[in-house]
């Protein structure tokens, strides 16, 4: 008897129920425990209001306060994407689960997919909690024009930062306690090259070679564009760049994930990596 | 249990916390980690201090050399708390789920206290070698790559006004530490939240980028019970960015506060060790 390949609408609906299923699992985990809800809106609002005060001790005026919202807020996106994505391959290893993934009849993209809305639905929750507590608190001035625009901004930016994080899943997927600095290593240095705290990041104050090297993570580009929309009070002509990078990352980010999650896994199963713990 | 036997199961605690955070990697990788994490930190404020000197936000120009050497001081000496609460954190959790070995540690004539010990001095010396490695990262990039004359003599510190701020802040996020811990044994759903959460108030409250002067008086009643707030005003006078008249009355005030913190962070420990024991939690598998 041999294996009969599934036709592709089947095989596209298995992998949708797993992504379906992934998503389950995350905001059903994510949303049980109100205290964790409570503490990822409140725990940025803590630096958002360091920061926040540091501008106003220097004499900036508040809509840098708003910027530092926005900022803190798309912070919440880039934490989740390297705590719940780039390393949950390495959490699904220590706790058993990853060979189950692996022996299942579906892509493993699909697995990603699944953590990738969940994970982002459970952000954008918390986001939006960032952003109204930021502007209860601190007062700042928005100018929103254009909500519709903000949210195809907000959209593409989320899709271009969860194919990084698909990205980064794979090349993690081998990692043992270097899952745990490599994530850590990566909070502090993306939140200064993004400028997430920066009232603007595209000028001539901010180091050429740092634009450059913050235009390589999608979130610069989207939470430079938001502002612009958000606290500038412009229109499509000052983002229409923006979106074209961000879709420009997304097509790019999306290939180069999926053919490094193959290579890493064909690597594990040949180096014997995939099923070991406490490394 | 005799003052030997502690310090002796405190060393081997340290030298296995030691081998579980380095040995990963090489030590000069270990040492790229440990620094760039507090740089990039620094960075960012100090970029913002840049930025705001650059649009003249404030007119006068002296203001943000001497504003920036205050805030490199802070953000470098806050890396002992950042180490400390997040190492601290997550340790119960991390013994008790990941490695399962709580349990055994607890049985062990040494118990956990000097075991706690032993692994929150890893954290400190994670934390002086940052400070050390931000430090002179700082000098090097902002008075040697950008010329902008900070006030920073690092040769010119003084280390009698120095070192004992220095221990007894150790001493004080050593025993915050220890609460954190005493949470965890307790608790099976905070070992994330807690360790961010602390250093998050102490960021905010303790004067480590702004003078607590700037925050609302109600909430400056809060920073005056923090050691962090003594220990960075100590640290600071030390390097000669405060006046130093008011070095004796921020050194008795952290020894005070220091004493506060060290006698309620064993109380609490002691108080959950003995729930812990009575409900079992010691070896609660709890992931999720």
């Amino acid at each position: 008897m041999t294996l009969r390949s599934l036709p592709i609408r089947a095989e596209l609906l298995n992998n949708l129920r797993a992504a379906h299923a992934r998503m389950w699992v995350r905001l059903r985990g994510a949303n049980r425990d109100p205290i964790s809800l409570v503490a990822e809106i409140g725990l940025p609002i803590l630096a958002i209001g360091a920061y926040v005060i540091l501008y106003r001790a220097i004499g900036f005026p508040s809509t840098a306060g708003a910027a530092v919202i926005i900022g803190g807020a798309m912070i919440a996106f880039w934490t989740n994407v390297l705590w719940n994505m780039s390393s949950q391959w390495f959490w699904e290893r220590e706790q058993g689960n990853l060979e189950m993934y692996l022996i299942a009849p579906v892509s493993r993209m699909s697995i990603l997919l699944g953590m990738a809305l969940g994970g982002s639905l459970n952000t954008a929750i918390r986001a939006l909690g960032i952003v109204l507590l930021g502007i209860f608190v601190f007062q700042v001035p928005f100018q929103l024009r254009d909500p519709f625009l903000v949210g195809v901004i907000f959209v593409l930016t989320l899709v271009a930062l969860y194919a990084l994080g698909m990205l980064f899943a794979s090349l993690f997927m081998l990692y043992g306690r270097e899952a745990w600095n490599t994530a850590n290593l990566l909070q502090e240095p993306v939140y200064f090259l993004s400028g997430a705290y920066f009232p603007g990041f595209y000028g001539p104050i901010v180091p050429g070679a740092i634009q450059v090297a913050g235009s390589l993570i999608p979130m610069t580009i989207g939470l430079d564009a938001i502002r612009r929309l958000a606290i500038g009070g412009g229109d499509i002509t000052s983002v229409w760049l923006h979106i074209i990078a961000l879709i420009a990352c997304t097509l790019i980010l999306f290939p180069i994930a999926r053919r490094a999650l193959n290579y890493m896994e064909s690597l594990g199963k040949k180096e014997g990596r995939l099923t070991l713990r406490w490394q | 249990m005799a003052v030997a036997d502690f310090v002796k199961a405190a060393r081997e605690s340290f030298r296995v916390g030691w081998k579980i955070e380095s040995n990963w990697t090489d030590p000069v990788l270990f040492a790229t980690y440990q620094v760039i994490r507090p740089l990039a930190s620094l960075l960012i404020v100090a970029f913002i201090v840049i930025i705001g000197a650059s649009v003249g936000a404030t007119a006068n120009s002296a203001f943000y050399t001497q504003y920036l050497a205050w805030l490199i001081v802070g953000n470098a000496f806050y890396a002992f708390v950042l180490q400390i609460m997040l190492g601290m954190a997550i340790l119960v959790h991390v013994d008790r789920t990941r490695y399962e070995v709580l349990k055994n540690i607890y049985i062990s004539p040494g118990t956990l206290h000097p075991y706690v010990m032993g692994r929150g001095l890893v954290s400190v010396l994670n934390g002086a070698v940052s400070v050390v490695l931000t430090l002179l990262f700082s000098v090097a990039i902002f008075n040697g790559l950008l010329h902008m004359n900070i006030p920073l003599n690092l040769l010119g510190v003084n280390l009698l006004m120095l070192i004992p701020a220095v221990i007894l802040g150790i001493i004080s996020l050593l025993a915050i530490g220890y609460m954190l811990c005493a949470v965890n044994i307790v608790s099976n759903r905070m070992e994330f939240i807690l360790g961010d959460s602390v250093s998050g108030i102490f960021f905010l409250l303790g004067g480590v980028i702004f003078p607590i002067a700037l925050l609302p008086s109600y909430v400056q009643s809060i920073s005056n019970v923090l050691p962090i707030t003594y220990l960075l005003n100590a640290v600071r006078e030390s390097f000669g960015l405060l006046p130093t008249a008011s070095y004796m009355s921020d050194l008795f005030y952290l020894a005070l506060t220091t004493l506060v913190t060290l006698i309620i962070g064993i109380t609490v420990f002691r108080l959950a060790e003995r729930r812990a024991k009575k409900l079992g939690l010691f070896d609660r598998k709890s992931e999720y």
